[in-house]
C-alpha cells in the first residue's frame, strides 16, 4: 500500500473502521450519523431476514455466514489494526469448538457454561502462537500458523476418545433460555446474529478506543511506540488473544450449530479460507468482514458453482482485489461513496 | 533534587564485524544541554540507539539515575523518562497530529499522574508550535511541521533527558532558528537535552557541553569552544588545511 493510499484510507468519511474523529474529550467519541444509519439498516436486514422465507439452505448459509463473520472480526483486528497476518485462524476457532464438544462429552456441559470456557482457552492458544510473531514476520510467520494448523489436526486426529478421533465428536443442542428451541434453524439463526452484532460492536468499540489508537500507532511505527512507552510486544501478544476470543466464540457456535465436529473443519484448508475472505471484504473498514463472509460463504450457491469451479473463483478473485482493490470489496466501495460524496458536494458548490 | 545523570561505561556494540561502538565512556548531565558531534558512521545514533534500548549493547553498563538500565525494554527506558526522537521516522503517519501526541501523552513517564507540565495534547501542539494542525493527518505535513511533530510526540511522552537524534536535518534557516529557540527552553523546564547535528550553528548556540565520537570512541569532551580548539577534533571532524 502507498503512503498516499494509506492516507486516502485514513482520511476516508463513511464506514471506514480507522475514521477516528479527533478532538472529542470522552473516552469514545459518538459514531458518524452514516455509521448509525448503515449499522441500524444491517440490524434491520438481519432481523426481517428469516420472513423472507430463505427455505433451509439459505437460513443455513446465513448461520454459516454469521459466525464465521464472528471469526473474521477477530482476523480484522489482527490484520486489520496490528497488520499481523495469519492462516492458523481456523485452528484457533477448532480449540473452542473441541473445548465446547469434549466439556459436553465429559463433564456434560453445556454451551452457556462452556462458553466463556472456549473464549478464554482460544484466546490462550492464540496468544501462545502468537508468540513467534514477535521474532518472525511476515509470509514467515504466516508459515508457522500453517504448521499449527496442520500439527493441531494430527493431535485431534490422534487423540483417541477424548478427542474423538477422526470421526469427531457429536454435540446436543443448546439448552435455550425461556424454553426458546434453540434445535429449531430460525432461533439458531438470531442466536448467531445476536453474537454477530456483539462483535461488530466490540470490533467498534476496541477500534476507536484508546487502545485501538495504541495498536493503530505500533503498527505504524514500531520503534516510535517503543521509544515513547508502549509495551509493544505485550499489546501484540494482546491483540492475538482478542482475536483467539472471536475465534472461540465462532467456534463454539459453530461447534452447536453443526452438532458434529472433525478435525478436518479446523485444517490449513479452513484458514486459508477465512485469511481470503478478509482481504476480499476489506479487514479496516468496519463492514468489510461481513461482507467478505458473505460473498464467499454465497457466491457457490448464487453463481451455481460447485467446488472446484469456486476454488477458481475464488483465487481470480483474491487476484483481482489484491491488484484493483488493496483495502478489499468494502474499501472499494468506500472509495466509490467518498468520490459520489466528492462530487455531490462540487455540484452543490457549482 | 539531585541533576539526573547519565553513566555509559566501556559501552561497545558490534554489528556482524564491524564495531560501532568501541568503548565508549561518557557521563551526560541530565539537566543541561549535551551535545554529540562526529562525522558520518561515527556512533553517534548508535550511541542513541543502545542507550534508549533499541539494540542490546554487545559489553558495557548504562545507568540512569544510578539504576542499571542495560537489560531494560526500551519502553521501560522511556518510562524512566529517557525519550527519544528519531532522524527518518518521526511520526505515526496515518494518525492526526492529535493522535500522535495522545499515544505519547497516554503510555509515557507520567501515565495516571496529574503532575505534568502540560495538561493536553494540544497543550503539547501548542508549545511546540503546531497549534490548530491537530486535525492534520500526520503524514500529510510539511517536513518542517513533521520534525516539529517528532519532539511533540517525545515530550508528550514526559522525557526527563531528551535525545535529539538530528533535530534540524533537512530544516530552513529559519525553522532552524525556531527549533533553538525551541531546545533552548528545554533546561528552564527541567528537560535535560542531549543532541546529536550536523548543524555546528546550531550545537555551537545552544550546547553547554560537547562529545565527540569517531569511530566509535570519544576522542574529546569539554566546553564546546575548548572542544573546537582540539586539533584532533579539527582533524577528523571539520579537515585539516594542506
Amino acid at each position: 500500500m502507498s503512503a498516499d493510499q494509506r492516507r486516502d484510507a485514513v482520511t476516508a468519511p463513511g464506514f471506514s473502521l480507522n475514521t477516528r474523529k479527533t478532538g472529542s474529550s470522552g473516552w469514545l467519541e459518538r459514531p458518524p450519523l452514516d455509521h448509525i444509519v448503515m449499522g441500524v439498516a444491517i440490524l434491520a436486514f438481519l432481523i426481517a431476514f428469516p420472513f423472507f422465507n430463505p427455505g433451509y439452505r439459505f437460513l443455513s448459509l446465513a448461520i454459516t455466514t454469521g459466525f464465521t463473520a464472528i471469526a473474521l472480526y477477530g482476523l480484522a483486528l489482527q490484520f486489520g489494526q496490528a497488520g499481523i497476518m495469519s492462516v492458523g485462524h481456523a485452528g484457533i476457532m477448532g480449540i473452542g469448538g473441541y473445548t465446547a464438544a469434549i466439556l459436553a462429552n465429559q463433564l456434560g456441559i453445556g454451551f452457556w457454561l462452556a462458553l466463556p470456557a472456549s473464549i478464554l482457552l482460544s484466546a490462550l492458544a492464540a496468544g501462545l502462537v502468537g508468540l513467534p510473531s514477535l521474532r518472525v514476520g511476515g509470509q514467515h510467520y504466516i508459515i508457522i500458523t500453517f504448521c499449527f494448523c496442520a500439527l493441531l489436526v494430527i493431535a485431534l486426529t490422534n487423540g483417541g476418545d477424548f478427542t474423538g478421533a477422526a470421526t469427531g465428536l457429536d454435540v446436543g443442542p443448546i439448552a435455550g433460555p425461556f424454553g426458546i428451541n434453540l434445535a429449531k434453524l430460525r432461533n439458531m439463526y438470531y442466536l448467531v446474529m445476536l453474537a454477530l452484532v456483539v462483535s461488530l460492536v466490540l470490533t467498534y468499540v476496541i477500534v476507536h478506543s484508546p487502545y485501538g489508537r495504541t495498536l493503530w500507532a505500533i503498527r505504524e511505527n514500531e520503534p516510535l511506540a517503543r521509544a515513547v512507552g508502549i509495551n509493544t510486544n505485550f499489546h501484540k501478544i494482546g491483540v492475538f488473544a482478542l482475536s483467539g476470543a472471536f475465534a472461540g466464540a465462532a467456534g463454539i457456535l459453530q461447534t452447536y450449530y453443526l452438532r458434529h465436529i472433525s478435525p478436518p473443519l479446523y485444517g490449513a484448508f479452513p484458514s486459508l479460507y477465512l485469511a481470503l475472505m478478509v482481504m476480499l471484504g476489506g479487514a479496516r473498514p468496519l463492514y468489510g468482514p461481513l461482507l467478505g463472509a458473505i460473498i464467499v460463504t454465497f457466491l457457490p450457491e448464487v453463481g451455481g458453482l460447485d467446488p472446484i469451479d469456486s476454488r477458481i473463483a475464488y483465487g481470480v478473485g483474491l487476484l483481482l482485489v489484491i491488484l484493483l482493490l488493496p483495502a478489499g470489496v468494502s474499501g472499494g466501495l468506500l472509495g466509490l461513496y467518498r468520490s459520489m460524496i466528492g462530487r455531490q458536494r462540487r455540484a452543490e458548490k457549482g | 533534587m539531585v541533576a539526573a545523570r547519565l553513566e555509559i561505561t566501556g559501552l561497545r556494540k558490534k554489528f556482524g564485524g564491524v564495531v560501532a561502538l568501541a568503548g565508549v565512556d561518557v557521563s551526560i548531565d541530565g539537566s543541561g544541554i549535551t551535545g554529540i558531534i562526529g562525522p558520518n558512521g561515527s556512533g553517534k545514533t548508535t550511541l542513541f540507539n543502545v542507550v534508549t534500548g533499541a539494540h542490546k549493547p554487545t559489553a558495557g553498563r548504562v545507568t540512569w539515575n544510578g539504576q542499571d538500565i542495560t537489560a531494560l525494554p526500551a519502553y521501560r527506558i522511556a518510562r524512566l523518562g529517557l525519550v527519544r526522537t528519531f532522524q527518518q521516522a518521526m511520526s505515526y503517519p496515518g494518525l492526526s497530529v492529535r493522535d500522535n501526541v495522545s499515544i505519547g501523552f497516554e503510555h509515557g513517564r507520567s501515565i495516571g499522574s496529574t503532575d505534568r507540565r502540560w495538561r493536553s495534547p494540544d497543550e503539547v501542539l501548542a508549545f511546540v508550535g503546531l497549534d490548530g494542525l491537530g486535525e492534520e493527518v500526520a503524514g500529510s505535513m510539511s517536513f518542517g511541521n513533521l520534525r516539529r511533530l517528532g519532539i511533540a510526540v517525545a515530550l508528550a511522552a514526559d522525557p526527563v533527558l531528551l535525545l535529539l537524534d538530528e533535530p534540524a536535518a533537512g530544516l530552513s534557516d529559519s525553522e532552524a532558528g525556531d527549533l533553538r529557540e525551541l531546545i533552548l527552553r528545554f533546561p528552564k523546564m527541567g528537560i535535560g537535552v542531549c543532541l546529536i547535528d550536523h548543524d555546528m550553528a546550531l550545537m555551537g548556540a545552544v550546547c553547554d557541553h560537547f562529545i565527540v565520537l569517531n569511530f566509535g570512541t570519544k576522542i574529546a569532551e569539554g566546553a564546546p569552544a575548548e572542544v573546537l580548539q582540539n586539533a584532533k577534533v579539527l582533524e577528523v571532524y571539520l579537515g585539516v588545511d594542506l
